[in-house]
This record gives C-alpha cells, structure tokens and sequence, in this order.
C-alpha cells in the first residue's frame, strides 16, 4: 500500500514540472527577497544600521512576512492549488488518472501530498530567499560588518511553520474547489475573493471565525500589534481544525462525484 | 468466455431520460468487438461505465469474469484505454507522459520506447506534446494504453484526427495486437466502413439501445437477407404477373421489379421466362446492400 503510494506521489510529482504551478512557486518563494535584495543593495546605507541590530534574523524575517502574508502568500495559496488540480482537467487527465489501478484514496492523498508539497517548497524557498536576501548585500559590499549573532536556525524553521500551518486551510479549502469545479475561474474567483474579504475582516471582533485572515493574524501577533485575542483556541490549532475539517469534505465530495472524467 | 459482459445496463443523466437502456453487451476473449452507432448513441456513456468512470446506477458489469464494482484496481491493472479526446500532459514531453504512468504500473522503462516505436512516434521521446498534432497525440495516447501490456483495450473513436494512412496503419497495428498477444479489443466508432476490416464481432447500438450484436458474419448474413434482385422491363405490370407465377414474392416498388435474392440459374431461369413470354428486359441485377446501409437500415428502425 505504502509503495503504492510513493509510486503514485512520485508520478504527480512529475506532472508538476515545468507546469504554470512548479513555476509560480519558484518565483512566488524569490519574489519578496528578491526585492529586499535589490533594496538593500540600492540603500546601502541602511543595511549597517539594520545589520547591528539585536536580533536581525528574526526581524529581517518577519518583515519580509509583512510583506508576504497578508496578500501575496494567500493569493499564490489560491493560484497555485488551482493550478494543480487544474493540470488534469486542462489536459482531460482526470479520466486516464482515474483508470490507472489505483484506489480512488490513493488518488486523493497523492495529488494533496504533492499540493502540500509544492507549498512546503515556497516556504523553503522563502526562507532560503530570505537568508540570501539579508546575506548577499553584505557579501557583495564586504565593508558592511555582517550580523553578529549566529544564524537562528531554529527559531527560524519555527516561524516559518507557524506561517506553513496558517496557511495549511486556504490549502485545503482552495483543493476542494479545484477538485469540484472544472471551470479555473470558479475557485480562482472564489479564493480571490476570500483574500480580499479576509483583509477587509482583519479588525473584525469574529475575525479568527475566516481562516483565510490566519496568516495576516499570526503576523500581527508575531509584531504585537493584533486588537483581539482569539477567546476560543490558539490559532494553530483553529487553522488545524479548519485543515482537517476541509480536507475530509474535500474527501468524502472527491468519493462520491458521480464523473470521474 | 466473455471478457467483458454487461447486464441489464442502464443510465440516466436526468430523471425519465434513458441514455442507455438495458444494455447486454457480450465481449468474447480474443475478440475486435467494434462497438458502433451514431454520434449520441451511448456508445461513449457505455465505455465510461465500464471503465468506471461514471457512477453506475442499474445493472450489472463484469470484466475478465470479475464485478468490476468489487475488483476495480485488479481489473484496471489488466486494462489499457483511450476514451474520446487524448489525456496527455502539454507541459511535458511523450517520454515523461509515459514515464509518469510507468511509476504506476511499475513496468520496466524499456517500455517506454518500445511503446513510442510500436505507434510510430521513435523520434518523437524528448518533444514536447504540446508541439504535437491531433494525430501523433492520438498514437501517443494509444501508446500509454499500451504501456502496461494490458489484456484488454478499450479505444473509444481512436481514429479521430488520423489522416487515411494513420488510420491504416492503425488497423494493422491494432489486429497484430490482437492476433500476436491475443488482446481482447473493444472499440467504438460511428462509420462502420472504417472498422469492417478490422472487427470479429460488432455491437451496434442507437438511441441507448442494443439493435444488434454478434459476429461479423452474422452481420454479413444479415445483409444477404436484404439482398434483391431488381428488374426493369419494356412492361413491369405484365412482367410482374408472369414473375409471380415462378415467385410469388416479386413485388413491384419505384419503377422496378424487385425479387429475394435467389440462385444464379433461377435468376437466368426467371430471365429466359420473360423473354419468351415476349418482355424487353433492360435492366437485371443484384442489387447487395453494404454493411453500412445494414448499420443505416437497423438504426432508422
């Protein structure tokens, strides 16, 4: 079963390569530290300053968060999950993946283990954008003194999960809508909107009842600058919740589509 | 030994609206089994119930002697198919299309080319599909149904976009399949002329209803039986009394005389009879209906 699996994960895998999704993700991970790269690079002047700051890790992380997750993380959330799932019914795939001898289960956990995934690869690539993005300028004007303190690594990774688990219910809710509509512009139009409701909620009372808000939340909390605390649960487990919730409708409406292509 | 059999098959995609109606299709092992009928016949709606990719609603289906709602993944990993338009990835070249498919089968690479020979594409491994022609995406497609050496092939209308020498070669290639490895092949399309030559056994279905199966023989028999002789003559109203007297089913319709098919000697036999009774005849032949006017004849019926 477990080598079924793998063979069937390795299999979506491909089809992600080169595909409008591998490449939004790519670019999407560099886009933010690519531009604090060229930033940096132009005001130089700056960087000392910033560079001899406590903690400059940790802070050069969570601004290039700021910038990243209220808008542009949740919207290459929305682009790339439907781009995945839209690589079958673009290239009427879904009938010949759906009489290859797999269990529709298979099928199921296949294709969502390669969205989670290719989503992991933008936040490694961010993380990694970001670490290049704060290394290279002090690399190229060797006058700079690069930051004291030792690479964080740890706390690092821990930040960069927090976001991954925020964002773990767009994830799911965007896969479902990809997986039922055939039509790219019901779930892109869907998630589209979801993110620009979610930013409109942000200093909403009810604001931890929209998952889409989580990763703007988790910022603002990360810069202590959130109005509300959430009076129900921590919010990473109310974005696990969320995750689980869609991900086992998003199941069970997979199992029982009367056409499988 | 049927290798595919449905039972009582039917299926609606709005309540009252039978697409299919009490389908029993019969495919024997080893067999062509060309499944024919008119654009929105069923025949489409027929394979994608036996491939599993509709829901099934009424009936029964069984492959290789085997429920196919209890043994889907065994019968899928015996099964090679092509429904309608191709399913290739654009994105991706013809080696990693198959390549993808060969992790789920769990085939030996060497497959792959040999598959890409088999349809004719050898140079074709590292081209992108979306470089391809409808053509070379149909033989693409029928070399990923053959990528897992299936036992069964289910082609729905495997010829669109094939020029006249494709669709030849097609053939040939499709009858070797079946005659070297003994593949069973259930394949649909709406011209009956194009798979003639290449079927065992034919189903002819219209309107979601089974109108005729059996050999190919049997159909041919069938369009004996509909074969007549006709006549015209200087005067057909003495000549079909004079007909009638030696057949009595001679009947006159459009300006002709027409009569069962019938031995050659009693057609010289009927001839001599007229011209001795004094009758000009000016026109004597069989008239053969051919296998797609057989097709015509029982799908206006």
């Amino acid at each position: 079963m477990a080598t079924i699996l793998f063979n069937s994960i390795q299999s979506e895998w491909m089809k992600t390569k080169r595909s409008a999704a591998f490449w939004l993700v790519l670019i999407g991970g560099f886009f933010i530290p690519g531009i604090l790269t060229l930033m940096y690079m132009v005001y130089i002047k700056r960087l000392g300053a910033i560079y001899s700051a406590e903690k400059f890790w940790e802070k050069w992380l969570i601004n290039g968060w700021e910038s990243m997750s209220i808008f542009l993380l949740p919207m290459g959330i929305v682009l790339a999950t439907s781009l995945i799932a839209q690589l079958e019914y673009k290239n009427n795939g879904w009938k010949q993946v759906h009489t290859t001898p797999q269990s529709l289960t298979t099928v199921f956990v296949a294709k969502y283990t390669v969205v989670l995934l290719l989503m992991l690869q933008l936040f490694v690539l961010f993380g990694l954008g970001m670490y290049l993005a704060g290394a290279i300028p002090a690399w190229y004007y060797g006058h700079i003194p690069y930051p004291k303190e030792t690479f964080p690594w740890g706390r690092f990774i821990q930040i960069n999960a927090s976001f991954y688990v925020m964002a773990l219910p767009i994830v799911a809710l965007q896969f479902l809508l990809s997986l039922q509509f055939k039509n790219f512009m019901v779930s892109l139009g869907a998630g589209v909107g979801l993110v620009v409701a979610s930013i409109m909620v942000l200093s909403w009372r009810y604001v931890y009842l929209v998952p889409y808000t989580y990763g703007a939340i988790h910022m603002l909390q990360l810069q202590g600058k959130m109005r509300f605390k959430s009076n129900i649960l921590d919010i990473h487990y109310l974005a696990l919740i969320y995750f689980i919730g869609f991900t086992l409708l998003s199941y069970i409406l997979y199992l029982t589509k009367k056409e499988k292509g | 030994m049927y290798c595919i059999e449905t039972t009582h098959l039917s299926h609606q995609f709005a309540p009252g609206k039978n697409i299919l109606d009490d389908i029993n299709l019969q495919v024997p092992t080893g067999s062509i089994y060309g499944f024919l009928g008119p654009n929105g016949a069923g025949k489409t709606t027929t394979l994608r119930l036996i491939l599993g990719l509709l829901k099934k609603q009424k009936g029964e289906i069984r492959i290789f002697g085997q429920s196919l709602a209890q043994n889907r993944v065994a019968i899928l990993r015996k099964l090679g198919s092509l429904i309608e338009t191709p399913s290739l990835y654009g994105h991706l070249t013809a080696a990693e299309n198959l390549l993808l498919l060969q992790k789920i089968y769990q085939c030996p690479k060497s497959r792959v080319p040999e598959v890409l020979e088999l349809v004719g594409l050898p140079d074709t491994a590292n081209k992108k599909v979306s470089q391809f022609s409808l053509g070379m995406k149909q033989r693409l497609s029928i070399a990923v149904a053959l990528l897992n050496q299936p036992e069964l092939l289910i082609l729905d209308e495997p010829t669109n976009g094939l020029d006249p020498n494709g669709i030849i070669e097609m053939r040939e290639l499709l009858k070797r399949l079946n005659q070297e490895r003994g593949i069973t092949i259930l394949i649909s399309s709406h011209l009956l002329a194009e798979i003639e030559k290449l079927v065992t056994h034919v189903g002819i279905i219209h309107k979601g209803q089974l109108l005729f199966e059996g050999t190919l023989p049997d159909l041919v028999h069938k369009q004996q039986e509909s074969s007549r002789v006709s006549l015209v003559t200087n005067d057909n109203t003495r000549s079909l009394q004079l007909l009638q007297t030696l057949q009595p089913n001679a009947q006159q319709q459009n300006g002709k005389l027409l009569l069962p098919l019938l031995p050659p000697e009693q057609i010289a036999q009927l001839n001599r009879h007229l011209v001795q009774n004094d009758i000009d005849v000016y026109h004597l032949a069989v008239e053969k209906n051919d296998l797609e006017s057989i097709f015509m004849e029982l799908v206006k019926n």
